[in-house]
């Protein structure tokens, strides 16, 4: 049997972990030091739309979730495509589900199921790319560099640059390691995602880097600052020119140790033990808790990576046992304490994969890859809740209704984000690349 | 229309009387051109130049004087001095400026019959310029809601079908011409996706539609002498001061020799915007930052550039002394420009930045302690010579080339990096010419994972990927572009490119026995055009045809023309290269776009450099003492108030980011730990290992290239928050500086004063001694009865790697 424990390896059938391959630079395609006219922009469209959304939790269930078995029920079906899952009714008339999304069925009408997204990339890390950068991978399959869009800007680079931060936490940041599509590609590093490589679901969670390595005392914390500030004062008389970038990024990294916004976001241990429960003591779900902390410190876009969902052998009793209740739990209990403190506004919150999975179930007792269709969810931020939008045919194969896109995806996140997705930077070639090509706002769900 | 360009110029008496006039009397005469307007058609504009001269320089009055049409009924003029027609007559045009007066006659011709309108010659413009085919809407590759134009309107053949005939003709009307989807789209009279793109009743509006009442000709029927044969721009060089203006003309000038402005058309675009950028409408506008911009013109695949200089005026320039002509060259535009460039560097500053530009390396305690105790004036001449013969020298230079010539361990396996690390490395050790450098890479043949650069070519397997690869690196050109449409700022084309192709089609990966693959050259073959499917014969770029009857490997044709002494590119590009690595910043930037549209900041150095490169027969090693050797390159990074915004002509020396592996190492070398690196024995550097694959979170967050293109631009400047984080807390970095076998600790095991103590970890971090003002402040870490030495010596040595000055090379 092939089974997942959180917090253990995961291993797509690439045969990569991704965790393994966390190690290739954050590297941009251009040099913003020497290549002034790259970053310059020209706005192309019209002005920006009135932003909707503040910020933005991409919840990415990587490896491609069944939306069979999820969100996109068959019960018509002949069995070897039903599955083992029974549909339930939703609190929204009309709208079922399967019975592992219990928690999830009573909150309906809080969040908008698309059930038409397909797109013709049945791969992992390309298929990771294209949906977070919304252009085909050049590269193929299996090579798994982290970050692998290494020309295009994922969509959490977009909204860090496009809106920037709002206090101390930075715009962008991926927990609870980098996300493989999630880089900045040619924005360069000053958009790469500020990664929190540690998992909050230990007791000894920290942010990496955060605060001074070992347990150095107060008083040589006082004497090390002051050397600093010392060393920065003289630095400052001294230099005119380009030194001036380094200190910007070094204020900013001081103001992310000592701002008590930044702390009070990032201690989840604060969070009381019945919260904890609600999300689930899970990566998944104290991710999605963290990730509700991080939007209140004013980062614009978390990207939650949670890897275990390429699930090609025997795979419903790890469906039934890991993956979805822990993703029911998780979204279920964000979008609901982001509306009790007001927040689901603001927030727009999205949970997909890269792809759907095949509708006949494998000789293995798996399911395959199935980029022809999968489900999304939407919540907050915007938009209207309590909608399905799109269908697929009777063996939830392929769209019957207008396929919603990749590009129609990122139109409709940018958008709300109040994104102009047409604004466009010129690439290292000083070829024009917009923000978004193409696509249309996905129609009834704003 | 036709015009005649010539200008006339009345002298006006000069009033030397009167201090009132202070400003203007050393005005003598405005300058109009044309002398005479005649505009022919319906949609014909005519830009007007008004210049005057002010303390004896050429300025631009075009916005400045008072234009009036006698006859108002005839032709109008704005206010930018765009004259329009508006009935056939004959006026005359006043001009006033304070009082001085000018008359320009015009006639107007052809409203009621206009020559037909040339799809070829006056539509494409408009969709140029409109941006319809851009590669960000309908020019891209699939087009823009089945609407597919090609980029640039290179292709106007096919634009022209996709506009009367795609989707069974339906984008025109040729019974109700004002009906058609393609003129009530552009113009948003019905509903556009890109919104309004042409404003109604504009000239581009109604020649639009005059084209489509007279039946939408791809040509006027007169194709033989209506082809646009090139572009004349004005003025093609100008001085500017700070916010400072000049309108720049744009004539089209077709086969018989007519001559029509076509400045509304045209696109305009700058190299340099934060010193001179231009408008839509070709007003170029200068900032105040000193230098040169290129003022790039751009119509119907016709390219010129007009170069405008900002200088910085009332500059006494102290011309310093020469070491050689880089310093002659360099000052020279300094001099023009009225920059003074900043004092000689310090020695320790000196020495600390030609450690880490040769080699990568900081110099030890005791080198550093040497060469500042050095009384010899050649002494740095003499740090030049020894650092070049240093066998760091050869593990630097590997690093750096390993990342340009993309060898990514999981692309082109362990083995091919392997090999590739090997040759590149004899290379520089042995000091081998660059020319050869460039020779083998590009004949190659045999096993990739024997000592070479075979390997290169697992990545570039397709022929016109090793062209633009090999054109990119070797050549500095761009030729990528044109794998598509006609690069739109060069006179490359898709011919041009598939032509260079040709060079690499018989070369072949063949799999051995062993499993590995060797590199075949077989009897190459010419492809065919991508739009035409006419085959082109190879041919390198701008070169005749190639010749290929003494030569069984096309490549070796390419390598011959590539490294003669004749060729205009390979000299140029490693020279730049190599600038840009000494200097942060090349003469021509990007470096490796290389083109007359593109020009470097400082052509006669360029020229010089590339000429010098020659004459030591591509020798790097002489080539980079020159530059090292010069006073430029041994100037302070320190700004003065007259070079503080100079940012492209090398007045002082740049802040240059350190890679990722220079930097570590620099950390291990300051804190006395070296980093033990998985699977490599003890005490390799990061600077000499080849596996870009190693997993590392130090090289992820500080920017290791991932070796993905020959672009140097790949390796990440930029610093970001992580950065400064990691240096300031991680662990890694602590244990380091509280080792106990690091600097720290033996520093504080030894009998060394508190003053001591600060200037050996000065020394071992920054290079140099720390000056008194630091000392005092350093001295704070220590308690004044000495207890706790070490904690004192971790925590200066803590703030000083995080220090901009550790941190940067400058």
């Amino acid at each position: 049997m092939f089974h997942f424990k959180l917090g253990q390896k995961q291993r797509n059938c690439d045969g990569v972990s991704r965790r393994h391959a966390l190690r290739l630079g954050a590297c941009g395609l251009i040099s913003g030091l020497t290549l002034p006219r790259l970053l310059e922009l020209e706005i192309k469209a019209a002005a920006p739309q009135a932003a909707k959304a503040k910020s933005c939790i991409f919840l990415f269930l990587e490896g491609g979730p069944p939306h069979q078995d999820m969100w996109d029920p068959k019960p018509n079906a002949p069995e070897e495509i039903r599955g083992p899952f029974q549909q339930i009714a939703t609190n929204v008339p009309g709208t079922f589900v399967t019975d592992q999304l219990p928690l999830c069925a009573k909150i309906a009408d809080k969040y908008t199921i698309v059930r038409s997204h397909s797109h013709r990339d049945n791969a992992h890390s390309t298929g990771y790319h294209y949906v977070m950068t919304g252009r085909k991978a050049s590269f193929r399959d299996g090579d798994n560099p982290v970050p692998n869009n290494e020309f295009y800007p994922s969509i959490g680079s977009v909204v860090a640059r496009e809106r920037g931060p709002r206090g101390a936490l930075p715009a962008y940041i991926n927990l609870p390691h980098p996300m493989a599509g999630g880089g900045p590609g040619f924005y360069g590093a000053e958009y790469a995602p500020f990664v929190i490589e540690a998992d909050p679901t230990q007791p000894d969670f920290e942010v990496k880097d955060l605060s001074p390595a070992g347990s150095l005392p107060q008083k040589r914390q006082n004497i090390r600052k002051k050397l600093l500030a010392g060393i920065d004062e003289i630095e400052r008389q001294r230099n005119r020119g380009q030194a001036k970038t380094m200190s910007t990024y070094y204020e900013k990294a001081f103001n992310l140790m000592t701002s008590p916004a930044a702390k009070k976001a990032f201690d989840i241990n604060s969070e009381p033990d019945e919260v904890r429960d609600k999300y689930g003591r899970t990566q998944l779900g104290q991710c999605a808790l963290l990730a509700r902390r991080l939007v209140e410190g004013g980062c614009r876009f978390v990207g939650v990576d949670a890897p275990g969902w390429d699930v090609h052998f025997n795979c419903f009793p790890s469906l039934q046992t890991d993956l979805i209740p822990y993703a029911d739990r998780a979204f279920s209990a964000l979008v609901t304490d982001l509306e009790q403190r007001g927040l689901l506004d603001e927030t727009l919150v999205v949970m997909m994969g890269e792809m759907g999975r095949t509708p006949r179930i494998n000789a293995q007792a798996g399911r395959d890859h199935w980029s022809m269709a999968q489900t999304i969810i939407f919540a907050g931020g915007g938009t209207k809740p309590g909608q399905v939008i799109g269908a697929t045919d009777k063996h939830a194969a392929a769209p019957t209704t207008e396929p919603i896109g990749v590009s129609d995806l990122l139109r409709t996140i940018s958008s709300l984000m109040g994104i102009n997705a047409d604004k466009t930077y010129f690439g290292p070639l000083g070829r024009p690349i917009p923000i978004v090509d193409g696509g249309k706002v996905i129609r009834d769900l704003v | 229309m036709a015009t005649l360009c010539k200008h006339i110029s009345i002298t006006i008496a000069v009033l030397i009387f009167g201090v009132g006039f202070a400003s203007e009397h050393l005005l003598a005469e405005l300058r109009v051109s044309p002398i005479a307007v005649l505009l022919d058609s319906a949609e014909s504009s005519q830009q007007l130049l008004v210049m005057g001269e002010r303390d004896g320089r050429e300025i631009d009055l075009t916005r400045s004087v008072s234009f009036q049409v006698q006859d108002k009924r005839i032709a109008r003029v704005n206010s930018q001095g765009l004259i329009q027609p508006l009935v056939d007559g004959k006026t005359n045009l006043n001009i006033k400026w304070k009082d001085l007066q000018e008359t320009v006659p015009i006639e107007v011709t052809g409203m009621q019959q206009s020559a037909a309108v040339s799809f070829r010659n006056e539509i494409v413009p408009i969709l140029t310029k409109a941006g319809c085919n851009s590669g960000g809407c309908h020019g891209k590759a699939e087009g823009q809601n089945g609407f597919k134009l090609s980029v640039f309107g290179f292709d106007p053949l096919a634009d022209h079908q996709a506009i009367t005939m795609e989707s069974r003709g339906r984008r025109l009307s040729p019974a109700n011409p004002d009906r058609s989807l393609f003129y009530l789209k552009g113009s948003a009279r019905l509903p556009h996706g890109g919104g309004q793109k042409i404003d109604p009743l504009s000239y581009r509006d109604k020649r639009l539609l005059r084209w489509i009442s007279e039946g939408a000709q791809f040509d006027n029927g007169d194709e033989e002498n209506s082809e646009i044969i090139g572009i004349e721009i004005e003025p093609k060089t100008h001085h500017l001061l700070a916010g400072e203006q000049q309108q720049i003309r744009v004539t089209a000038i077709d086969v018989s020799g007519k001559r029509r402005c076509v400045t509304t058309e045209a696109e305009f675009e700058s190299n340099a915007t934060s010193i001179a950028d231009v408008d839509t409408l070709g007003l170029v506008t200068a900032s105040d930052i000193p230098g040169e911009a290129a003022i790039l013109v751009r119509y119907l695949g016709h390219v010129a550039v007009s170069r405008i200089t900002l200088p910085r005026p009332d500059n006494k320039f102290k011309r310093p002394a020469e070491n050689n002509f880089v310093d002659r060259l360099v000052w020279n535009k300094l001099e023009q420009l009225g920059i003074e460039p900043s004092s000689g560097v310090g020695d320790a500053e000196f020495m600390r930045r030609v450690y880490l530009d040769t080699i990568g390396t900081l110099p030890t305690v005791t080198e550093a302690k040497q060469f500042l105790a050095d009384k010899s004036p050649k002494k740095r001449s003499r740090l030049i010579d020894q650092l070049l013969e240093r066998p760091e020298y050869a593990d630097f230079w590997t690093m750096a080339w390993l990342d340009i010539l993309r060898a990514d361990q999981l692309k082109i396996s362990p083995q091919g990096a392997v090999a590739m690390q090997r040759w590149l490395h004899r290379h520089f050790e042995e000091n081998r010419p660059f020319d050869r450098f460039a020779r083998d890479l590009l004949t190659v043949q045999g096993n990739t994972s024997a000592e070479g650069p075979g390997s290169f070519y697992k990545i570039l397997a397709k022929p016109d990927e090793a062209a633009r690869s090999i054109s990119q690196l070797l050549l500095g050109v761009r030729i990528e572009c044109a794998q598509c449409h006609h690069h739109p700022s060069e006179r490359w084309s898709q011919a041009d490119y598939v032509g260079l192709a040709g060079f690499f089609t018989g070369l072949k990966l063949k799999k051995l026995p062993n499993g590995e693959q060797a590199v075949v050259s077989l009897v190459g073959k010419d492809l065919p055009h991508p739009r035409s499917g006419e085959l082109i014969a190879a041919r390198a770029l701008g070169a005749e045809t190639a010749d290929f009857s003494k030569a069984l490997d096309r490549r070796r044709v390419l390598a011959d023309w590539m490294t003669s002494s004749e060729n205009p590119f390979f000299a140029k590009a490693i020279s730049n290269r190599l600038w840009a690595h000494y200097f942060g910043r090349g003469l021509v930037e990007p470096i490796d776009d290389i083109r007359d549209t593109n020009p470097a900041t400082n052509e006669p150095l360029m020229q010089a450099l590339a000429a010098h490169m020659r004459d030591v027969r591509f020798d790097v090693k002489a080539f980079t003492r020159t530059l090292l050797n010069s006073r430029v390159y041994q100037l302070s990074s320190n700004a003065n108030a007259s070079n503080e915004t100079d940012v492209q002509n090398f007045s002082h020396a740049a802040y240059k980011a350190m890679p990722a592996e220079v930097l570590l190492d620099a950390i291990c070398h300051s804190a006395g730990v070296g980093e033990k690196f998985n699977g490599w024995p003890e005490g390799y550097r990061a600077i000499q290992i080849w596996d870009n694959r190693m997993p590392s979170y130090f090289f992820r967050i500080f920017g290791r290239p991932v070796r993905a293109t020959v672009c140097e631009c790949e390796r990440s400047n930029e610093p970001s928050i992580a950065q400064a984080l990691h240096l300031l807390n991680s662990p890694a970095i602590a244990e380091k500086i509280a080792h106990r076998k690091g600097r720290a600790r033996q520093l504080s095991d030894s009998e060394l004063s508190t003053r001591e103590l600060i200037s050996e970890l000065y020394l071992a971090t920054l290079s140099r001694y720390p000056t008194d003002k630091e000392e005092t402040l350093m001295s704070q870490a220590f308690a004044a009865d000495g207890s706790d030495r070490q904690a004192a010596c971790e925590d200066v040595l803590w703030a000083l790697l995080n220090s901009k000055e550790f941190v940067f090379n400058h």
